[in-house]
């Protein structure tokens, strides 16, 4: 019986048996906080483009305070990371990043590896992307995160710079996080929806396939940020695109829609303001939390103005603006 | 010559012994089957001694069944006693110098099973991987066939002639067990109780019970009354490497006393983890208890109560990518280390008591009654992981493996080697333990998350409960009419109330957690109170309901069934031959009872108006203008359903015995197929019918001198099965409910068992072979449904490539070959043809083999040893296969066109590989003063640890979509994997 016993108590010091007979977990520890030591400015590694992608192979380190969150899907998954010199996107390539990556909570990146390109104009930093199709891809793999974008320390969040009209055409100043003061609304709109959205890439991007609803028509009625599935489905069956036609001017909206070709997805919309004599296009993505909320009447009507604070960003040679949530507009 | 002479006077120094003896000893008695109590003639009773085995003399009863041995001098003789369709019988009989009157010697009938020796290995407990796995089949020590497939296959996962463990009636104190919800078999309530629940008798196929009609795959009674355990103390401990590690096991039976009282407990532990699958644990007790009097010869009272508590933690399927890149097929998803602690999250904990009251009367020997209450109640919950707005927590969720990045077909759109590389480092090296569960990663998210009333966890454990309350009150009769005519019957009533709701297990270090749909969050974040778990909750207070550990949340619902059915079955007896006419009628219906009101399906309220908030109309209705509704209650469905049986039977000479079966069957479809998403709302599937069986077979059995053999053809054809199944469908960009009605299958095979002496006294070689086909053999319907909106996108559309999926003729180069009609001038083929068919590929019921065969010596000597050595060989087993994939439009893919190449991609299902396995055992029991019996068992199972052998799995029902915008590509799918090389090693004793 004594051997009994013996057994049953050294087969309970094995690990199989400690859930067994404890039935709780101790508490993990709180996660590490790594501190590097930044050799190089944002300016400076957004400098390092030239006329291409550019994958780092040398010691670089940057450090910058986050300054988005993807909580609202506007920002997907990317963030912003910014210090005193400018401000870049880091593609990180995850969901709901905001969970782990706190506004104002530093970030070390070890860029060795990873590459600098610009997506219409717009500095990134991301992974190679071998199809060539853009300059950068999401890093995506958590094991590339991991061994080169550090969790630092919290700190208070980054305040938002506000500039003047002439600061807009300042490439300092794009990725940064931004307040613009006064704009008014342009009554115009761009957005690009494809007829049938489950095509092939190649087949998709077809001009036969594609509908532009561009400034030409004012807003086309669409006075929300941006249009989900169902707000789109909703706003093309009230007729608001039947006169726009596809790129190749081969049918109507109105005659696809009528033979139900149109295959409805979300749509993210440019909402055009100006700042000045400047157009200032707020673009929003139609899976963002908000895309559906409408824009105040009066400030559709021209008889407020508003201030946005969010991300200001470049489009070829367009000025845009991407809003993290609501909270970065305020009417005046 | 030495040899001869030397047993010549041993043969005469012991007679001379015995001459020397009182011889005043004998034994008499009447051997008689043992429900009814009818004389068996012709049966035959062989006295041997005891110690020495040595043959002593024998009789062959007459037709009143009794025998008289004479002249036995003083001793302890071993009875055996046998009887051709019945089980042989083994009985220690001491002979003190008078003639010692057995009275009955009661025999069980061939085709009903009883004890099992202890030395046998069988557990009922082999589920290590899954929540509802069975035993292959059930035990059964007579028969051949039955006793080698009802261990040896169910390491594999085998299932009898291919039907679902579903279809296997299960009763304990003459109550059906089979749960009332699902219909699955009962056996994890009394996993560990091994002993109280060793007593019971089995059919097998479609042959009726003393207990019930039964369906077409047997029925078992468990006893489970304490006079029906053997008595005395019985301790065992058992260690084995394939599930746990250590179950230890004490029972106690006092037998039945002379004032006729009589009781019985048994206990155990089952503990530990095993040497395979990681993360998998025991933390299992049971208990038994049960108290029985017998009142005069006439009245017996019992009652027992038992269950088998406790934590069990589960195993994971992954894809072969997984298996490959850590090296090892029993990797298991569910675990990682918490401050370097293993946790596994998917935790299966129980307790679920059962209550039994059983009255039985005996008036007179030809008439036996019984009526039994039996309740179960109790918890049945597992974990698993919830989250909300947060990545997923699954190390091995796709976009995390090495496949997602790279493959070398460019239609994937994966084209990235060098992501592709880090993630196989990262799958390989385990660098940060990316293979496994972060937890600590989730406890920081949480710790990190300032909401408005603290820390809002975005990862927690939840507990998904299915709680049952089940009331069961059943009446048998058996009335043996006269001697050609028995009459047996019953009516059994089933009330069941079981709730299904979820409760927050773990906050994971975070302070509370919200009770949001975060599926309906994804289509309708703009409109707060589509998202409501709790609708009226959030209209009285503004915002959803705030949760703590323990809170219920998700949803919330009653299964509510009413069964009742009266079955009733005569049985012939002429001579040699035996016939039994049997029927059922049963009335089966359900509901559900939704206990909240949800956002995305309000309903209407208690007056019958539309809900509305703010002004705004919530109420949504389905088309045919009914408010789609989540709380109160079902339309009622309602099943009345009848069977019928008939048996045939004639005895031969000299051990042979042939039998057939036919029935008919008609069965209710149960509530867990009935409901399109009964988390969310009443909607039932539409034409819901009862399943038609129809089954036939016919054996022939031999069994005498040590030889035993069985040979049976089957044949059944199961018509209008329902499944039901919730996926999320990258074709329609939404999670969806897929009804899927009128599934056909056939079953067709036969089944051998034999065993034969084999030169040496106590060698025999035995063996056992499973053929069969078991096919699909229609086309069902479906009807898919928006989760979120209930907004139906398929409606009542074929399967069509659910049986079977054409595969077409080729010529040398690998082209397909067309008729001539579909060429164009220039030799192109023209758009909708399809090639010349070769042939239809079959499609087969999964998850079985359909060829299971084993060939073995066992071996037992005089002194009680025991070795058994055998191979074993399966074949022609099938993956579970997803219907989506089996659609027109998936196989046709994004472009509507279908291809001979997609469709022979997206329909075909797989195969596994065959399979060879060898094991051993040994035992050797002790008895010590006649009185104390020790003894061990060892099985080695695996002997050549064989890691490869798929057990099961399932496909995954995601897509991918091609860059060519022309097809769909299938996600991998999910194997479960049979471990290695395993010991069990069991010690027991008795007194």
């Amino acid at each position: 019986m004594n051997v009994l016993l013996l057994m049953i108590i050294s087969l309970a010091s094995c690990e199989e048996f400690e859930p067994v007979f404890t039935g709780k977990y101790p508490a993990p520890e709180e996660p590490e906080i790594v501190e590097l030591t930044a050799n190089t400015t944002i300016a400076e590694l957004k400098a390092m483009y030239t006329s291409g992608p550019e994958t780092i192979t040398k010691n670089v380190i940057i450090k910058g305070q986050v300054t988005t969150s993807d909580k609202q899907g506007n920002i997907y998954k990317s963030l912003y990371i910014q210090d005193e010199t400018g401000g870049i996107e880091l593609k990180l390539g995850k969901n709901a990043l905001y969970n782990s990556y706190k506004p104002g909570q530093w970030v070390y990146v070890d860029c060795n590896g990873l590459t600098v390109g610009k997506y219409n104009g717009m500095p990134q930093l991301g992974y190679k992307d071998p199809t060539g199709e853009y300059e950068t891809s999401y890093i995506d793999a958590q094991y590339i995160i991991d061994t080169h974008v550090f969790r630092g320390p919290m700190a208070e969040p980054v305040k938002p710079k506000v500039l003047t009209e002439a600061d807009l055409k300042n490439p300092d100043n794009y990725g940064c996080y931004v307040t613009l003061k006064g704009l008014s609304y342009g009554n115009a709109i761009f957005c690009l929806f494809y007829i049938n959205p489950n095509l092939g890439n190649a087949a998709k991007k077809d001009n036969s396939n594609r509908v532009f609803l561009d400034k030409k028509g004012g807003n086309w009625g669409i006075t929300t940020w941006a249009m989900s599935e169902r707000k789109f489905t909703e706003n093309m069956e009230k007729g608001l695109f039947d006169s726009a036609s596809a790129a190749d001017n081969s049918f109507t909206v109105a005659q696809l829609r009528k033979d139900g070709k149109i295959t409805p997805t979300a749509n993210a919309v440019s909402q055009y303001f100006k700042m000045g004599a400047a157009d200032v296009q707020i673009r929003t993505s139609g899976y963002a939390k908000f895309s559906d909320l409408e824009i105040d009447p009066e400030v559709i009507l021209g008889k407020k103005t508003i201030d946005v604070t969010g991300i200001l960003t470049i489009f070829k040679n367009d000025i845009q603006f991407t809003l993290i949530d609501l909270d970065g507009v305020k009417i005046n | 010559m030495f040899k001869k002479a030397t047993l010549l006077l041993i043969m005469v120094l012991s007679s001379f012994v015995m001459l020397a003896q009182n011889l005043e000893g004998g034994i008499e008695g009447s051997v008689v089957e043992r429900s009814g109590r009818t004389p068996i003639a012709g049966a035959k009773v062989t006295l041997y001694q005891s110690a020495s085995d040595e043959y002593v003399d024998s009789q062959i009863c007459k037709e009143d069944g009794k025998f008289l041995f004479k002249e036995l001098s003083n001793g302890i003789y071993k009875m055996v006693v046998t009887a051709t369709g019945f089980t042989s019988s083994e009985i220690f009989v001491t002979v003190e110098g008078y003639v010692k009157d057995m009275r009955f010697v009661s025999l069980i009938s061939d085709q009903k099973v009883n004890e099992v020796d202890d030395s046998s290995f069988l557990e009922f407990d082999m589920d290590a991987s899954g929540f509802t796995d069975s035993p292959s089949i059930l035990f059964s020590s007579n028969d051949i066939y039955n006793e080698i497939v009802g261990f040896g296959f169910s390491a594999l996962r085998f299932k009898n002639r291919g039907y679902s463990s579903e279809s296997q009636d299960v009763y304990l104190s003459g109550v059906k067990m089979n749960d009332a919800v699902t219909g699955y078999s009962p056996f994890s309530l009394w996993s560990g109780l091994n002993e109280a629940m060793r007593s019971k008798e089995s059919v097998m196929g479609a042959e009726v019970s003393d207990y019930g009609i039964g369906g077409y795959n047997g029925l078992t009674n468990f006893f489970a009354t304490p006079s029906t355990i053997r008595n005395g103390w019985n301790f065992s401990v058992l260690s084995n490497s394939a599930l746990y590690r250590l179950r230890l096991m004490a029972t106690y039976a006092s037998g039945e006393s002379d004032n006729g009282w009589s009781y019985a407990f048994n206990v155990s532990a089952r503990l530990g983890g095993n040497d395979w699958v990681k993360g998998v644990f025991y933390r299992n007790f049971a208990y038994y208890a049960g108290i029985e009097k017998k009142f005069n010869d006439v009245h017996r009272l019992g009652l027992t109560i038992f269950a088998a508590p406790g934590y069990r933690g589960a195993q994971n399927a992954s894809t072969q990518e997984v298996y490959d890149l850590v090296g090892s097929n029993m990797y298991n998803s569910n675990w990682g280390y918490q401050n370097g602690k293993v946790r596994n999250s998917r935790v299966r904990k129980t307790h679920e008591p059962v209550m039994v009251l059983k009255y039985t009367a005996t008036p007179s020997t030809d008439l036996e009654a019984s009526a039994t209450l039996l309740y179960r109640t109790g918890k049945n919950g597992y974990t698993a992981l919830d989250w909300y707005d947060a990545p997923d927590p699954r190390p091995d969720y796709y976009r995390n493996l090495p496949s997602y990045f790279w493959n070398e077909n460019t239609d994937y759109g994966r084209q990235n080697m060098e992501k592709y590389a880090w993630a196989t480092e990262a799958w390989t090296t385990n660098v940060n333990n990316y293979t496994h569960m972060n937890w600590d990663n989730m406890y920081n998210i949480n710790r990190m998350n300032e909401g408005k009333y603290g820390l809002r966890s975005k990862y927690v454990v939840e507990e998904r409960r299915v709680d049952q309350n089940d009331v069961n009150l059943n009446g048998n009769v058996k009335w043996r009419v006269n001697n050609l005519f028995t009459l047996t019957g019953g009516l059994d009533l089933k009330w069941n109330r079981t709730e299904y709701y979820k409760k927050l297990d773990d906050l994971l270090g975070g302070e509370y957690y919200v009770d949001i749909d975060s599926f309906a969050e994804r289509d309708f974040s703009a409109t707060p109170t589509m998202t409501q778990n709790d609708l009226d909750y959030y209209m009285k207070n503004g915002e959803a309901r705030l949760l703590k550990k323990g809170a219920k949340y998700g949803y919330d619902y009653y299964a509510q069934i009413r069964n009742a059915s009266a079955w009733f079955n005569g049985n012939f007896k002429v001579g040699r031959f035996t016939a039994n006419l049997g029927g059922e009628i049963g009335y089966n219906s359900f509901w559900r009872d939704g206990l909240v009101r949800k956002g995305l399906f309000p309903g209407l309220d208690n007056n019958g108006d539309p809900i509305q908030y703010q002004g705004k109309v919530l109420t949504t209705y389905d088309e045919d203008g009914k408010a789609i509704t989540s709380k109160g209650k079902s339309d009622k469905a309602s099943f009345l359903t009848y069977s019928a049986k008939l048996g045939l039977q004639y005895v031969f000479n000299g051990g042979h015995r042939i039998f057939a079966d036919v029935a008919y069957l008609n069965d209710a479809p149960t509530f867990s197929q009935s409901f399109i998403s009964p988390r969310t709302r009443n909607t039932m599937v539409k034409n819901l019918e009862t399943v038609k069986t129809m089954t036939a077979d016919v054996n022939y059995q031999y069994s005498n001198n040590g030889y035993d053999l069985r040979v049976t053809g089957f044949w059944t054809k199961i018509k209008d099965q329902t499944d039901m199944m919730s996926f999320y469908d990258d074709s329609e960009h939404s999670f969806v409910n897929f009804a899927m009605v009128g599934i056909d299958q056939r079953h067709l095979g036969m089944e051998l068992g034999f065993r034969t002496p084999f030169f040496l006294h106590g060698l025999s070689l035995e063996g056992a072979l499973s053929l069969g086909e078991y096919v699909y053999t229609s086309t069902p319907r479906m009807t898919m449904t928006v989760d979120n909106s209930a907004d139906i996108v398929r409606d009542d559309e074929m399967v069509p490539y659910w049986a079977s999926h054409p595969v077409f003729q080729k010529d040398a180069k690998g082209n397909y070959i067309y008729a001539e009609e579909a060429y164009n001038e220039d030799g192109t083929v023209r758009e909708g043809f399809l090639p010349k068919i070769d042939k239809n590929q079959k499609h087969y019921v999964p998850s079985t083999p359909q060829m299971a065969a084993n060939i073995g010596f066992n071996y037992k000597t005089p002194s009680y040893w025991f070795f058994e050595i055998n191979g074993q060989f399966f074949a022609n087993s099938y993956l579970d296969m997803n219907p989506l994939y089996r659609t027109d439009n998936v196989v046709a893919g994004p472009d509507k066109v279908t291809t001979p190449v997609e469709l022979e991609y997206m329909a075909a299902q797989e195969k596994f590989d065959p399979v060879f396995l060898l094991n051993a055992s040994i035992g050797k029991s002790w008895m010590i003063d006649y009185k104390y019996n020790f003894g061990f068992s060892l099985n080695i199972s695996n002997l050549t640890n064989n890691t490869g052998v798929r057990t099961g799995g399932y496909e995954q029902t995601r897509l991918i979509k091609s860059v060519s915008g022309q097809r769909y590509y299938r996600f991998d799918p999910k194997y479960f994997y049979m471990c290695g090389i395993n010991y069990m090693l069991n010690l027991y004793f008795r007194f």
